[in-house]
């Protein structure tokens, strides 16, 4: 009896181990991923998020992802780089601005996706189907891709057609043209443009300046910043007059949250801004919105003249290097289900960024969307004016020193006549930062 | 020896036990302020240390790289003008002086004045009171956006009423010049209530007596306030003046609602600039150097208000 009590005892606990087994060895194969993302626009994006991520687990039920919502593009940013710091990187998949990649390549904490998409059946139609203006800011100098685009934008320029079409003012399409109509929009009430640079934030509009008269402020090679040029200088006047000689706009420019309210409410004719505000713009308007390319600049006006130079925004899908390779190539599978045409397209319809995949327009909800605004089409036309957004090595410090220097002259704050002056003495500060990457 | 032995033996139980009691005793409140010690010395003097050690740090270009010695370099790169950091950091601490002396110089005066006219009978006290007081009841970041609501250039309201009379718009965050004492302005009117209430509070704990034999003995109003009032209300105003330092050189939330330290740095604080910082590793040096040099005015500003005081108190 006893004999049989030790054996039923001894077989008992050894079921009881391999049992308690069994969910360790399923979990052998499981991998649970922390994707931070940020989000720029008013909505419910962490329940939008957590379906991908529910339909995500249903795909690929060995992988759970984790969506932490990380705030601004900034704060994550931060959030990321504290971590790096300590040395204890949580983060497999991260949502971040396409301009951070060269901090990110430095520093070795991503690694390329192009490993994962060299790998692709289908690599070649996978990266031709983005449009080519959001890929630039994901690729280095060697042509290596090592971010793929998920929520990206442009600005464009928002127009009140009613009252365009009322004063007889055609949509200009150059900035004479430009101009012109917003001196003739302009009352005492109402601007007849505004271009919202009065923020911490100016680069971004101003590198569409710079770029129409004809030098972008960074190109493919990230050890080079153009800001002390000739066109940049004549970009900052032509920017900066517009509230000072022209009164066309507020000096100083406008400020970023400021610029859509005005617009809607009637306080501004026509005003640059990221297509992002389209959906809030449509819902809050009592008029006819019009939607077009930024008008072009001296460097002219066709597609490779790049005299149009609408600057490109948004956030890439970066992986991290302090994953395990299960991660990683776990990470990888959803990075192509983000940046699939599907969901890519529910994405760009619910928030408003521009859907970087083509094949995405030809899907619902987007397509439906377009058909009843087509204003969301023109985005899509204004994208074959599009150029990289400013990047190079130290971008964050390179971006505060413009950034400072353009608010100066935009502001007041230095004179005019002393830009020239401004734009140097910025330059020789980029250059001492770049001076270790050549 | 043996009768010699016999007395120390004797005394070495209750001394021995005196000991053990003594022991247990010393121990005692060493365990009660263990706690605090223990999070004092992990959350504030282990990375206070870190932070001047790392503030004459310089991290490498790759995260694994090792930080490299540099002494007193940081410290030297922000007094330097040609500096990326140092061409702002000193237009920054300026800023940050001006804020934190206007701020501290109106808003303590302000706080003492309210504080006497609620401290006499007057009618609707209660409305009175909860309505100089309500401002620092508010969430500092809600407050901010109200007031990013009142300084909007096209639609805020001190631009309509300006408007409404004809006069010139203000760009009350947007100029350069006008920035930094609009940031000041929401400041006093956030903080001034709050320092109200301590001095009510001083105020209500003078004997009404002292005023009454001032009076008879012939004190006017004036001779009562800065012969009475003011040096009876000196730890009061110890304790306003260096919590509402100590609150003007933390200030951050403002300006993240407010302007976010726009135009070019003119309304930019320097506790806001390290945060702002944050996001670029290579600049880890510069964030430590400029946080010990904040912690470094503080401690000068806080000890000269002690001194001063003090001071005074024993010179009367």
């Amino acid at each position: 009896m006893k004999k049989t009590h030790v054996v039923s005892l001894t077989a008992f606990i050894l079921v009881s181990l391999l049992l308690s087994l069994v969910p360790a060895l399923a979990q052998d194969n499981a991998v649970t991923l922390d994707f931070y993302y940020p989000t720029a626009v008013d909505g419910p994006a962490s329940q939008v998020i957590q379906g991908y991520a529910d339909q995500f687990h249903q795909l690929y039920p060995n992988i759970t992802v984790n969506p932490v919502y990380t705030g601004s593009y900034t704060q994550t940013r931060d959030t990321v780089q504290t971590e790096v710091n300590a040395g204890d990187v949580v983060v497999d998949v991260a949502v971040m601005l396409a301009t951070d990649l060269f901090s990110f390549v430095e520093e070795e904490s991503v690694v390329p996706v192009q490993t994962f998409i060299d790998e692709m059946d289908d690599a070649e139609a996978y990266v031709s189907d983005f449009f080519p203006a959001f890929m630039e800011n994901g690729v280095d100098e060697n042509g290596v891709i090592w971010s793929i685009p998920f929520q990206r934008s442009i600005p464009v320029m928002y127009y009140n057609a009613d009252l365009l079409e009322a004063e007889g003012i055609a949509v200009p399409t150059n900035n004479e043209e430009l101009l012109a109509a917003a001196q003739a929009l302009t009352t005492a009430e109402r601007w007849g443009l505004e271009v919202p640079v009065a923020g911490g934030f100016p680069i971004w509009l101003y590198q569409s300046f710079a770029t129409a008269y004809g030098q972008p402020v960074s190109e493919a090679d990230p050890t080079e910043v153009y800001f002390n040029t000739p066109e940049s200088l004549a970009g900052l006047e032509f920017l900066t007059k517009l509230g000072t000689e022209y009164a066309v706009g507020p000096v100083g420019g406008s400020a970023w949250g400021d610029t859509p309210t005005d617009f809607t409410s009637g306080h501004a004719a026509m005003i640059y801004h990221t297509i992002g505000s389209l959906t809030s713009i449509l819902q809050n308007a009592d008029f006819t919105v019009g939607v077009s390319a930024l008008p072009s600049g001296p460097a002219g006006t066709g597609v490779n003249d790049s005299g149009y130079g609408a600057p490109t925004g948004g956030g890439n899908l970066y992986i991290f290097a302090s994953s395990t390779p299960e991660e990683q190539a776990a990470a990888w599978l959803w990075v192509q289900f983000l940046s699939s045409p599907e969901i890519q397209s529910d994405w760009g319809a619910n928030f408003g960024y521009i859907a970087a995949r083509q094949s995405a327009w030809e899907l619902d909800p987007l397509k439906s969307l377009a058909a009843e605004h087509p204003q969301y089409l023109q985005s899509v036309d204004a994208l074959q004016y599009a150029t990289r957004e400013f990047a190079a090595y130290r971008a964050i410090d390179i971006q505060n020193i413009i950034n400072v220097a353009l608010s100066s002259v935009i502001s007041g704050s230095v004179p005019l006549e002393e830009a020239a002056s401004v734009l140097a003495t910025a330059q020789d500060q980029i250059d001492s930062l770049l001076a270790d990457y050549k | 020896m043996d009768a010699q032995a016999q007395p120390i033996t004797a005394s070495v139980v209750p001394i021995s036990r005196r000991a053990t009691r003594s022991w247990a005793q010393r121990l005692f409140p060493y365990l009660l302020v263990a706690p605090t010690l223990v999070f004092v010395i992990l959350f504030t003097l282990l990375p206070a240390t870190r932070t001047v050690v790392d503030s004459t740090m310089e991290p490498g270009r790759r995260a694994s790289d090792p930080f490299t010695f540099v002494g007193l370099e940081n410290y030297g790169d922000l007094f330097n003008p040609s500096h990326h950091i140092g061409s702002r950091f000193t237009r920054i601490l300026g800023n940050t002086l001006i804020f934190s002396l206007v701020t501290l110089g109106v808003s303590v005066p302000l706080a003492l004045l309210f504080a006497m006219l609620l401290n006499r009978p007057i009618r609707f006290m209660g409305i009175w009171r909860f309505s100089l007081f309500y401002p620092s009841l508010l969430p500092l970041i809600g407050a901010a956006s109200i007031w990013a609501f009142l300084y909007s250039d096209s639609i805020g309201l001190f631009n309509t009423i300006l408007r409404s009379f004809g006069l010139q718009t203000i760009n009350w965050t947007g100029d350069p010049n006008t920035v930094l004492w609009s940031i000041i302005g929401m400041n006093i009117w956030k903080q001034t209530g709050y320092y109200m209430i301590f001095y009510l509070a001083g105020l209500q704990s003078i004997p009404r007596d002292i005023y009454e034999a001032a009076a008879l003995d012939g004190a006017n109003f004036r001779q009562q306030f800065f012969a009475l009032t003011l040096p009876l209300l000196r730890r009061t105003t110890l304790f306003v003046v260096v919590i509402s330092s100590i609150f003007a050189f933390q200030t951050v939330e403002q300006l993240q609602a407010l302007n976010q330290g726009n135009p070019a740095d003119r309304g930019n604080l320097l506790l806001y600039f390290i945060f702002q910082n944050i996001g670029e590793r290579r600049n880890w040096g510069y964030i430590n150097a400029m946080t010990v040099i904040l912690v470094a005015i503080l401690l000068v500003f806080t000890i000269s208000n002690f001194v001063f005081f003090e001071k005074g108190q024993e010179d009367e």
